[in-house]
């Protein structure tokens, strides 16, 4: 029978060296298995690989028998609790809203946070949090799929003691006993003696093995209500006008560039037709606003194992877009709806080549430092025929 | 001695490589015939085409090396394949940017603008150059490991897909850019002008495939030279 979490012959390779070769554990529904050892033997590589973070060269990782990744680049997003060393919170979330989007479904937030002492900072954004606070939100996110499930589901918790206090360490010591005694299956990684106390196994590496016994705890599910419809994204951008502040900005800047330069009235043609959709392209050359913000402590590496589409906010940009193009219309008394629906959609679709650009370096080690700019001219090409084909 | 010799064959390649591509600039500028004064406006600027032409062509060839060992290394993880990629990536950028300046340059002359963003021959071209520099700074930017590997040979391989696309844009989409003339039906080069841009389009490749070789030889020294300090380190500890 397959465990839980499964991750059979698993070969990883990080940076220059192999850090997993043809590796393999199950984890069974109600144990909970604690991966010890020192720093850098590969305990946070078991548990991004098991998550699907990092591509395998050999093997593959499942997890409630559905796949995960495998080394033929297949990927599956089952529901699974994810807790990893970075904290991988957005600053713009709010602590209570974050819970709930990690539940995916509404119940008693405020209860829970109140049994571990962060009631009071429900609707504060997570920026505002202490980093032992922080650390308890990342921490909920990940035991909260198996809290409010009566069916087995797995928790993957990397170091989640870490910057904790010794009450919350002992709390949750007990919250994966009783989440194991619902029959979850949890894999963590500690260095702490409460947790490894607690665990059925535990593997030291390079590789050792125990196994204990541990008192049964008691599991009552968190009573859960409708599902969630999470749109992250559009959140964020409401909360922090990101897109206005950073695209909206630029297209506007162009257009008063241009208007510095030329006489609107006496514009014709396809250099009417340009400077009409200029504002809409610089906006959209401007990329996601999302993806800067969840670049914050990882957070693109978290909500990755929850949804295979970035957080986006590509209604809004629709909106913006088409509001610039709208304006730059206005101010040349050439109103089109034609055009104007055009810079929505040339705009967005820009901002979300960009944005997928961007996303593809989020496996480098600095992906900050690479100039994905130099790639964006590409898209002038489409804009530039757009302009020619409405100019005739 | 005989090791020595071994070692530095690409770079006496692309020294030959180098001499013919001079010798190509000077036939092509002195002594082959000019064009007609009736079909172009700047017919003098025209011989710029023997500078042009070969670059693009080696540009080309290079991508396509490119596209080769970004996919050799992304399915068989061999370093001969990262070398390839490294060393082509960079005759990449040099091949297309000589191709995109000289380009630019002929453009100003009888187009009387450098550049012409609805040309598709043009942009795809310029995009594939700007490919090479981005691959090329942002491997200096990244420690080496198969994260960064992985990374930029996927940008390697997806970015080929603009060369078939650059090829037939012409054929395609004649907006600006002028159509193929060798090996088509129209047939409109002069022998003369044949010779000296047969002889650009082999010094050019000549050029290429020494640059790659060196290229592969260095990173292969810079990738030992990081093997000994990872063990000097080690050994330090």
């Amino acid at each position: 029978m397959m465990g839980i979490i499964e991750l059979s012959e698993a070969t990883v390779l990080r940076g220059r060296s192999k850090v997993l070769d043809k590796w393999s554990i199950s984890v069974n529904s109600g144990d909970i298995v604690c991966l010890a050892g020192e720093n850098g033997c590969g305990k946070s590589t078991v548990i991004e690989t098991a998550s699907g973070l990092i591509p395998l060269e050999n093997g593959s990782a499942t997890i409630s028998e559905q796949l995960v990744r495998d080394s033929e680049g297949r990927r599956g997003r089952p529901t699974f609790g994810l807790c990893l060393q970075d904290d991988c919170v957005m600053g713009d979330e709010l602590v209570g809203e974050r819970i709930l989007d990690a539940a995916g479904f509404d119940f008693d937030v405020e209860g829970l946070l109140k049994t571990w002492g962060l009631d009071h900072r429900i609707h504060d954004r997570i920026a505002m949090l202490s980093g032992g606070q922080r650390r308890k939100v990342a921490l909920l996110s990940g035991l909260i799929p198996a809290m409010i499930s009566q069916t087995p589901v797995a928790v993957l918790l990397d170091e989640p003691d870490s910057g904790l206090d010794d009450d919350s360490i002992k709390k949750l010591a007990d919250t994966l006993r009783n989440l194991a005694a619902g029959g979850h299956a949890i894999l963590v990684s500690s260095h702490d003696s409460r947790i490894i106390e607690v665990s059925h196994r535990v593997i030291r590496f390079p590789y050792e093995e125990e196994e204990f016994t541990q008192d049964d705890g008691k599991f009552t599910p968190i009573k859960k209500g409708n599902p969630r419809k999470s749109s992250v994204g559009h959140r964020l951008n409401l909360r922090t006008l990101s897109g206005l502040a950073n695209n909206g900005i630029a297209g506007l800047l162009t257009l008063g560039a241009m208007l510095a330069l030329l006489d609107p009235s006496q514009l014709e043609g396809r250099i009417l037709n340009a400077f009409i959709l200029a504002p809409a392209l610089t906006a959209g050359l401007c990329g996601n606003p999302i993806h800067r913000l969840s670049l914050e402590n990882r957070a693109y590496a978290w909500w990755s194992t929850k949804s295979a589409i970035p957080q986006n906010a590509i209604i809004h940009s629709l909106i913006l877009c088409g509001g610039l193009t709208l304006l730059a219309s206005a101010i040349t008394s050439e109103l089109n709806l034609e055009l104007i629906l055009a810079g929505a959609i040339l705009g967005a679709a820009t901002e979300a080549v960009v944005g997928l650009l961007s996303n593809a370096t989020l496996r480098l080690a600095r992906p900050n430092a690479v100039m994905i700019r130099l790639l964006t001219p590409i898209l002038i090409l489409p804009w530039a025929l757009v302009v020619d084909t409405l100019t005739a | 001695m005989r090791a020595l010799d071994m070692n530095i064959k690409g770079e006496v390649v692309a020294m030959l490589g180098f001499a013919g591509a001079a010798v190509t600039l000077w036939l092509g500028m002195m002594w082959a015939p000019s064009v007609s004064i009736s079909a172009f406006k700047a017919p003098e600027a025209q011989r710029i085409f023997y500078w042009h032409v070969p670059s693009a062509w080696a540009a080309m060839i290079a991508f396509g090396l490119l596209f080769v060992g970004s996919i050799y290394w992304f399915f068989k993880r061999s370093d001969w394949a990262w070398r390839l990629h490294v060393a082509s990536s960079e005759a990449g950028l040099a091949t297309g940017l000589m191709c995109v300046w000289s380009g630019c340059i002929w453009g100003a002359a009888e187009w009387g603008v450098p550049w012409d963003w609805t040309d598709v021959r043009l942009n795809t071209f310029a995009i594939l150059t700007l490919l090479s520099l981005y691959l090329v700074m942002g491997r200096r930017s990244q420690p080496d490991g198969v994260e960064t590997r992985d990374t930029f040979a996927a940008f390697g391989m997806f970015g080929f897909a603009l060369v078939p696309l650059t090829y037939i844009a012409t054929r395609l989409w004649q907006i600006r850019h002028p159509g193929p003339v060798v090996a088509t039906s129209e047939g409109s080069l002069n022998s003369d002008m044949s010779i000296v841009l047969f002889l650009g389009a082999i010094s050019f490749t000549t050029l290429t495939v020494g640059y790659v070789m060196a290229g592969m030889r260095l990173t292969k020294l810079e990738m030992r030279l990081e093997e000994l300090q990872g063990q000097y380190e080690e050994r330090m500890r």
